[in-house]
C-alpha cells in the first residue's frame, strides 16, 4: 500500500508531512469526482434491486440495502415474456449484422492493404471520410430509407435491418482491419510463396490468422452496431419485431408519471451488461479503435 | 488517431509490386460486395434524399408511385423562411458550442486530475471512469431521463430537496447562534420545489447539455490523458527549475503539447453533438413546445409525425452538407487520410 508507505515516511521524517496531506487531499477530490461521474449507473444498479420498494418516494433515492432483491430480474427474465421475445429478435439481427459485414470486410479489408487495382484510391478515400464523423447520417437518410423500405415492402423485416447496420458499418470497420493488416509483414507472405505456397494458401495460412485480434475487434464493433442502434430499428420495425433497444424504450417511456422504474432498471442492466462485459474483456483493444474511430461503434 | 501513426506502415509502391500475385483486378472484387452493401445503404438513400427534397411527397407511400411531383427549389425556399428551421439551426449550434466547451474543460480537468502523481490507485481510478462509455447510448440516456424526472421524489430533484434541507439547517444553526435577531434562509438561496426540469426551456437545455457531457466525457479523458502522458516530463522539470509556477507551467507546457489530440477529439465530438439524436428525442421529443429541436429532430419529426417528407427531406439534406464539412475536417486535420495515397 502506497499510503501506508507515505504514513511510515512521514513518521521517520523521510517525507514532509505536507507531501502525505497533498496526496490524501488530491486522491480524496479524484475518488470524490468518481463517485458523483458514476452516480447515474450506482442509481440504475441499486434501483434494479430494490422491487417492491418505495423508490422515488419520500424514503430517498435508494432503498435500504437489507431490503435487496432480485424480483425485478425474476420479472423481467422469467414472468413477462417480453426481454425473451425482444433478445431473441435482437440476436437474429446482430447474428445477420456480424456475419454478413464480416464475410465482406475481411477480402475488402485484404484487397485494400495488399492487392493494386484500378479506383483503389477513390474507395479508400471514401471509407476514410465515412470513418470518423457519421452516426447521424443514417438518422438523416433515415427517412428516405423508409420510404424506400415502405415501398418495396421491405420494412419491418429484422434481416433486412440487419443488413442495413451491416451496411452502415462498412468502411469504418473496412478501414481499420485495413490498417490492421498493414502491418503484418509482407515478408512472411513472401516466405510462404517461395516455399510454395498458393495465393489461397498464403490468405488463410498467414493473413487470416495473424489478423484474428483485429477481425475481433471488427467483431465487436458490428456486434455493438446492431445491438445497440436503437431509433432505426423503431421507425422501421412493428412492436412484434421490436429488439432489444426498442423495448427498453417503451419500457423507459410507458406510464407518463409512472415509468416502472425497477423493471426498467433491471431489464436495462440484462441488456447493456453483455456490452459492458466485452468493453471491460476487450478494453484496450477496443480503446486503440476508440481513439482512431472517435465515439462510432 | 493518437496510437495510429506510430503503427501505420504505409507498403511501398515497389513492394506491392514485388508481391509474387496474380491478376492485379482480383482485388476489386473483393472489395465490391462491401462496396455495394455499403452504396446500397448510405450514399444511394442520400442520392434518394437530394431527389425527395426536389419533390412534393408527403408520406412515405407517395414517395414512389408516381404520386410525387418535382417542384425545383421550393422545399429549400419554404424552409429558409421557416422560423422553426432558424431555431433548430441556432439551439444545434448552441447546444454544439456549450457542451464543447465545457467537455473540453471537464476532460481535461480530469484528466489531469486521473493522471496526478499524488494521486493514489490512479491507474485503476481511471479504468472506472470511462465505464460510461461502455454502456449503449439508449441505456445512459434512459437513465439520464430519469434522473431528470420531474416528480417530488426524482434523484435530482431528491438532491435539491437535500441542498435546501442543508441551507435552512445552516440558517438554523446561525439563527441560534445569533440570538439576538431572527435568521431564516434566504429566499434565493432556496430552489423551488419540484423542478419540472424537462418542462422549461432552459432546464430542458441543461439537461441535454449535462447528458451530452457525461457521454462524451470519458472519449475526452481517454484522449488527453494519452496525450499528457506523451508530454516528457523533462519539460516539467526544466520549467520547475526556472521557478515557473504551477499556472505557467500549465499555460506553457501542458496545453501547448495536448493541443493537437485536444482539437482533433473536440471536432470528432463536436461532429457528435451535432448530430445528436437520442437525447433530444428520448428526453422530451425536443420539447417544450418544439424550443429544443435539434437539427435531426427537427428533420425526423416533419417527416415521421407531421408526413412532410418532402420538406424534411430538404432539413436532411442541409444537414448532411453540414456533416460532410465535419468529415472533410475530421479527415483533414486528424491526417486520417496519410495511408490512403500509397500510389
Amino acid at each position: 500500500m502506497k499510503l501506508i508507505d507515505d504514513i511510515r515516511a512521514v513518521r521517520s521524517g523521510h517525507k514532509r508531512p505536507q507531501e502525505l496531506a497533498k496526496s490524501l487531499i488530491a486522491t480524496g477530490s479524484a475518488v470524490g469526482l468518481l463517485v458523483v461521474l458514476l452516480f447515474p449507473v450506482y442509481w440504475m444498479l441499486t434501483a434494479s434491486l430494490s422491487q417492491g420498494v418505495g423508490l422515488m418516494s419520500s424514503d430517498g433515492i435508494f432503498a435500504d440495502p437489507s431490503t435487496y432483491n432480485l424480483d425485478a430480474y425474476r420479472y423481467v427474465l422469467i414472468e413477462d415474456s417480453t426481454f425473451r421475445e425482444a433478445l431473441l429478435n435482437s440476436l437474429v439481427v446482430v447474428f445477420v449484422t456480424v456475419s454478413v459485414s464480416l464475410s465482406v470486410i475481411i477480402p475488402g479489408a485484404y484487397a485494400l492493404s495488399r492487392r493494386r487495382f484500378a479506383g483503389r484510391t477513390k474507395i479508400l478515400y471514401g471509407y476514410v471520410l465515412f470513418t470518423q464523423v457519421g452516426a447521424g447520417l443514417s438518422i438523416a437518410t433515415l427517412i428516405a430509407l423508409y420510404a424506400l423500405f415502405v415501398n418495396f415492402g421491405l420494412d419491418n423485416s429484422l434481416l433486412v435491418l440487419g443488413l442495413f447496420y451491416a451496411g452502415t458499418a462498412i468502411p469504418f470497420n473496412t478501414w481499420l482491419l485495413k490498417t490492421f493488416m498493414d502491418n503484418i509483414p509482407v515478408s512472411y507472405e513472401e516466405a510462404a510463396m517461395v516455399d510454395g505456397a498458393s495465393q489461397w494458401q498464403v490468405i488463410r495460412e498467414v493473413i487470416l490468422p495473424l489478423s484474428k485480434p483485429g477481425i475481433a475487434v471488427v467483431l465487436v464493433f458490428t456486434f455493438l452496431a446492431g445491438w445497440n442502434e436503437f431509433i432505426i430499428a423503431q421507425t422501421l420495425l412493428q412492436s412484434e419485431n421490436y429488439t432489444l433497444s426498442v423495448e427498453l424504450y417503451s419500457l423507459a417511456t410507458s406510464g407518463r408519471y409512472s415509468t416502472p422504474w425497477t423493471e426498467f432498471a433491471a431489464f436495462a442492466i440484462l441488456f447493456a451488461t453483455p456490452v459492458a462485459l466485452i468493453y471491460f474483456f476487450a478494453q484496450s483493444y477496443v480503446e486503440s479503435g476508440l481513439s482512431f474511430g472517435g465515439m462510432e461503434g | 488517431m493518437v496510437s495510429l501513426p506510430r503503427n501505420r506502415l504505409p507498403l511501398s509502391a515497389e513492394r506491392l509490386r514485388d508481391l509474387p500475385f496474380g491478376s492485379r483486378d482480383i482485388g476489386l472484387f473483393l472489395v465490391l460486395p462491401g462496396l455495394i452493401l455499403f452504396s446500397a445503404f448510405m450514399l444511394y438513400p442520400i442520392a434518394f434524399l437530394i431527389y425527395l427534397s426536389l419533390t412534393d411527397a408527403t408520406h412515405a407511400g407517395t414517395v414512389i408511385g408516381g404520386d410525387a411531383s418535382l417542384v425545383g427549389l421550393q422545399n429549400y425556399v419554404e424552409l429558409f423562411t421557416d422560423r422553426l428551421f432558424w431555431n433548430s439551426i441556432g439551439i444545434t449550434w448552441l447546444f454544439l458550442a456549450v457542451s464543447l466547451v465545457i467537455k473540453v474543460i471537464v476532460g481535461i480537468g480530469i484528466a489531469m486530475l486521473f493522471t496526478h502523481s499524488h494521486v493514489i490507485g490512479k491507474r485503476y481510478m481511471r479504468a472506472m471512469i470511462i465505464i460510461p462509455m461502455g454502456f449503449p447510448p439508449i441505456f445512459t440516456i434512459t437513465i439520464w431521463r430519469g434522473m431528470f424526472s420531474s416528480a417530488r421524489f426524482g434523484p435530482l430533484n431528491e438532491m435539491l430537496a437535500m441542498y435546501n434541507g442543508a441551507v435552512t439547517w445552516i440558517a438554523g444553526v446561525v439563527d441560534s447562534a445569533v440570538f439576538f435577531m431572527a435568521v431564516s434562509a434566504p429566499e434565493f438561496l432556496l430552489v423551488d420545489m419540484p423542478v419540472a426540469w424537462l418542462s422549461g426551456r432552459w432546464s430542458t437545455f441543461f439537461a441535454y447539455v449535462t447528458t451530452e457531457v457525461w457521454l462524451a466525457y470519458p472519449f475526452m479523458v481517454i484522449i488527453i490523458v494519452s496525450a499528457l502522458q506523451d508530454v516528457p516530463a523533462e519539460l516539467h522539470d526544466a520549467a520547475k527549475v526556472d521557478g515557473a509556477g504551477y499556472l505557467y507551467r500549465f499555460i506553457h507546457v501542458t496545453l501547448p503539447a495536448i493541443k493537437g489530440p485536444v482539437m482533433f477529439a473536440s471536432i470528432l465530438t463536436a461532429a457528435t453533438s451535432f448530430q445528436q439524436f437520442l437525447i433530444p428525442w428520448i428526453f422530451n421529443r425536443g420539447g417544450p413546445a418544439r424550443q429544443n429541436e435539434l437539427i435531426l429532430v427537427y428533420g425526423y419529426r416533419e417527416a415521421i409525425v407531421n408526413h412532410e417528407y418532402a420538406f424534411a427531406s430538404a432539413i436532411m439534406v442541409t444537414a448532411i452538407a453540414f456533416i460532410g464539412v465535419f468529415m472533410w475536417l475530421a479527415v483533414k486535420k486528424g491526417g486520417l487520410a496519410e495511408g490512403v495515397g500509397s500510389e
